[in-house]
């Protein structure tokens, strides 16, 4: 004889409660095997070495002639001592400080001006991102090759003006300006692009109003366009800070960091010693103080923007 | 469940490396059919160095050309074909000496059946940056065979454990059969480790129609002319044709390429001291000191006067260097060495380049020197084919390949026989390098830390002539210190 037995309310809850668990824990291994590639990929080549390199700068160690002596924090001290240190940290500082206020302000301008679909802007759009998808070291090389002071292109051109031959990457006044005017160059189209998907996801009809309440095009965008664009902006500078710290290609390419260290970038310097000069050790430490520069100014750099927005 | 939930990352993770471990190794050869050869240009992807991934990816960021050379022959040999290998091969980006490479290689291959199906895959990076390429690949394990190793860099190797001794791969006799001081620069501590291809010594070209037009007569002797005559000379032909007040002939450019080396820039300085003295050594006898040697009263003169040839009131070399100034024909002069004789074969093959030689300039209260050495054949310990790459290794350096090398290159070779060979050698211009060879050659300074002081020279160099107010003693004084610091690792190597 068939019994019929009534669930009690609570083992029915206990099984809704399972299903909606395992539901979710489903959910979590299916996002978690998702983002397992990128994990792996970060842990093996990010974080562990990482973890090698700071490791490595607490040793006496050459890539031939591998680990030395253990010297603890050694590699550190010698960094607060050593002028080339800070004379690299300082020819960074400046050229973030030259390059990515000029870049976000330039590459703003072309994404508002290539944004309204007139005729011509795919063209203009293109040949800003041109540069972006080439090679940097071709680029370097050709840049180089403008700014030549006895047969480059620029000179060329200073020339109908009237204006003399002009040192620009053997003057260690202007090398500098010369690499940032060419890598504001390359990397206009990528800060533009992003900003232009910024300014196409802030809706016409903010406009309209702002139009009808009689707002002039300057206020509309300081009221309108600068505060809905704060996200993308924090994220064009945050990242432009960080990449224009770690300069290298340009300056390995186009100057070996001279004339008189005045090009010679942080990441340059890291490489020279441990290359060039077979010091890997101090070149880890060095690694490892970028590294900490690097995550203040992001960590502040975020707060402040946060903030804002 | 919670439990069980991180054993998907260990799992994940050795799934993915078994993967990785389990994928065959990728190479830039491929083996083709009888007497072919494929080409395989690669770029790597140049991006901004991520500092917290440590200065070890920075190597990547180097452009490097693979050339892939691959000789197959079977028929031509008759012989049974060995196993399929390729040897990773680095050098230097030459045109002339890829051609040498490439034609040597193709001869190895025939020389032996055994050696049919062996492809030697070169992978060929700018002169400055061979010694990081090699470094990384031999310090990362990376699947590198052999390499073309820069005369003063064979000691560093030899002190890193870098490259593998080739001492027992050769009787006494065969060692003879170079010259004693290629033999010398392929040693440490008394211990052959790589077989020269060449020998060098570095004189003055100079375009015969520059010096006609200007009314000079070179001396076509080793003795040459002194730095002061030289320099009279070099203001003659440094002439602006266009009216523009800025020269469109230079009269002369230093040394090789565009980089300011120790091979030729280095000469510089030693000769303005007499022969055994401390500015003529150009470091101490331990190898790592410089102060007192590079920063002699004489030695700063001569980076003043180098200073002054590019910014002084009347220059006589571009401020900036120009790619192949001389070979295209816009400086009068070159100091180069007698490969020069090559690249103009290969670029006027119609002989409408008229030139001839005379000896390097010299301080006339110093001495006059060449550097002499030239490229060696290392073979790597992390070589997975080691008979392969030692019998690489003594067929470049041997009769047949030093033969075809010399074919193409046109330099002094290292070997007794090939040179004795060459009826060119005793004639003018080839027989001022064979003399100067024997009579001013001097090696360059022997120290392991001959990178890590080239890179310092170099640096130095550029400084130098750096637009604007330069302090050149203070340079030279800095760079001595930088250099002892930079070598200190290396005290008592040679005790």
């Amino acid at each position: 004889m068939a019994q019929i037995v009534n669930t009690p309310s609570y083992v029915k809850d206990v099984a809704a409660t399972e299903g909606l668990m395992s539901q979710r824990r489903r959910r979590m291994i299916i996002a978690f095997l998702f983002i397992l590639p990128a994990l792996i990929n970060f842990t093996l080549f990010r974080y562990l070495p990482i973890i090698a390199s700071f490791r490595t700068s607490l040793y006496q160690y050459s890539l031939l002639g591998g680990y030395g002596s253990f010297i603890g924090f050694e590699h550190y001290t010698r960094l607060i001592h050593d002028p080339v240190f800070w004379k690299s940290l300082g020819v960074t500082t400046r050229f973030v400080i030259y390059k990515v206020p000029i870049q976000i302000v330039l590459s703003l301008g072309l994404a508002m001006l290539v944004q309204r679909e007139t005729f011509g802007a795919g063209v203009v759009r293109s040949a800003i991102l041109t540069p972006m998808v080439t090679s940097i070291i071709i680029l370097s090389i050709l840049w180089a090759m403008m700014y030549h002071s006895q047969l480059g292109l620029i000179q060329s051109i200073l020339g109908i003006f009237g204006i003399p031959h002009l040192s620009i990457l053997s003057n260690p006044n202007r090398a500098l300006i010369g690499i940032t005017i060419m890598m504001i160059w390359k990397d206009l189209g990528f800060s533009m692009i992003i900003l232009l998907a910024g300014l196409k996801g802030i809706p016409g009809e903010y406009y309209d109003a702002a139009l009808v309440d009689g707002a002039n095009k300057w206020q509309a965008f300081t009221q309108i366009t600068v505060p809905l664009l704060k996200p993308v902006l924090m994220f064009v500078i945050v990242t432009q800070t960080v990449f224009s710290f770690q300069v290298f290609v340009p300056v390995y390419q186009m100057t070996k960091g001279g004339p008189l260290d005045s090009t010679k970038a942080i990441v340059y310097y890291i490489y020279q010693q441990g290359f060039s000069y077979q010091d890997m050790g101090y070149a880890s430490a060095l690694a490892m103080v970028t590294l900490a520069i690097l995550l203040v100014i992001s960590y502040f750099q975020m707060r402040f923007l946060r903030a804002e927005a | 469940m919670k439990k069980r939930r991180p054993l998907f990352l260990p799992v994940a993770a050795l799934l993915f490396l078994a993967a990785c471990g389990g994928a065959p190794a990728a190479t830039n050869s491929s083996t083709t059919a009888s007497g072919t050869t494929s080409q395989a240009a690669t770029t790597s992807a140049e991006t901004a160095v991520p500092a917290a991934t440590s200065a070890a990816t920075a190597a990547e960021t180097t452009a490097a050309t693979s050339v892939a050379t691959a000789v197959a022959t079977t028929a031509s040999s008759g012989g049974a074909p060995g196993e399929a290998v390729t040897i990773n091969f680095i050098t230097i980006d030459d045109p002339d000496l890829l051609l040498a490479q490439k034609a040597v290689a193709d001869a190895f291959a025939k020389s032996d059946p055994k050696y049919a199906n062996v492809t030697i895959n070169f992978q060929s990076v700018p002169f400055e940056q061979l010694f990081p390429k090699i470094e990384s690949a031999v310090a990362s394990g990376a699947n590198i065979d052999m390499f073309l190793a820069d005369a003063p860099d064979v000691k560093h190797y030899a002190f890193n454990k870098a490259i593998i001794p080739l001492q027992d791969y050769y009787t006494a006799d065969e060692l003879k059969q170079w010259l004693p001081g290629s033999v010398a620069e392929g040693s440490y501590k008394g211990v052959f480790y790589a077989p020269p291809s060449m020998e060098s010594c570095s004189l003055m070209f100079y375009n015969k129609d520059m010096t006609d037009a200007a009314g000079l007569q070179p001396p076509a002797k080793v003795q040459g002319w002194t730095m002061e005559e030289a320099l009279a000379a070099w203001k003659k032909t440094t002439v602006s044709k266009n009216g523009s007040g800025t020269p469109t002939q230079w009269g002369i450019r230093w040394g090789q390429g565009t980089y300011q080396g120790d091979y030729e820039h280095g000469i510089i300085r030693r000769s303005a001291g007499k022969k055994g003295s401390p500015t003529f050594m150009g470091v101490g006898a331990d190898g790592v000191t410089f102060h007192g040697y590079l920063d002699t009263p004489e030695a700063i003169k001569s980076f003043q006067d180098y200073r002054s040839w590019h910014r002084g009131p009347t220059p006589v070399t571009p401020a900036e260097p120009i790619n192949n100034i001389f070979f295209n024909k816009q400086s009068a002069f070159v100091v180069y060495p007698d490969n020069a004789i090559g690249t103009i074969n290969r670029l006027y093959p119609n002989g409408d380049f008229h030139y001839g030689v005379t000896g390097i300039p010299y301080y006339a209260d110093g001495s006059q020197l060449c550097h002499g050495g030239s490229w060696h054949f290392g073979v790597s310990p992390r070589t997975a084919h080691k008979d392969i790459s030692v019998a690489i290794a003594k067929f470049f350096g041997g009769a047949e390949g030093s033969k075809i090398w010399y074919s193409k290159v046109h330099q002094l070779p290292a070997r007794y026989d090939l040179l004795g060979s060459l009826p060119e050698y005793n004639k003018y211009p080839q027989q001022l390098f064979n003399e100067g060879l024997k009579t001013i050659e001097v090696p360059r300074i022997e120290t392991p830390g001959y990178t890590e002081y080239q890179s310092i020279f170099g640096e130095l160099m550029q400084s130098i002539v750096a637009e604007g107010d330069v302090d050149v003693p203070s340079l030279v004084k800095d760079a001595a210190t930088k250099m002892e610091a930079a070598l200190a690792k290396y005290k008592g190597w040679n005790q």
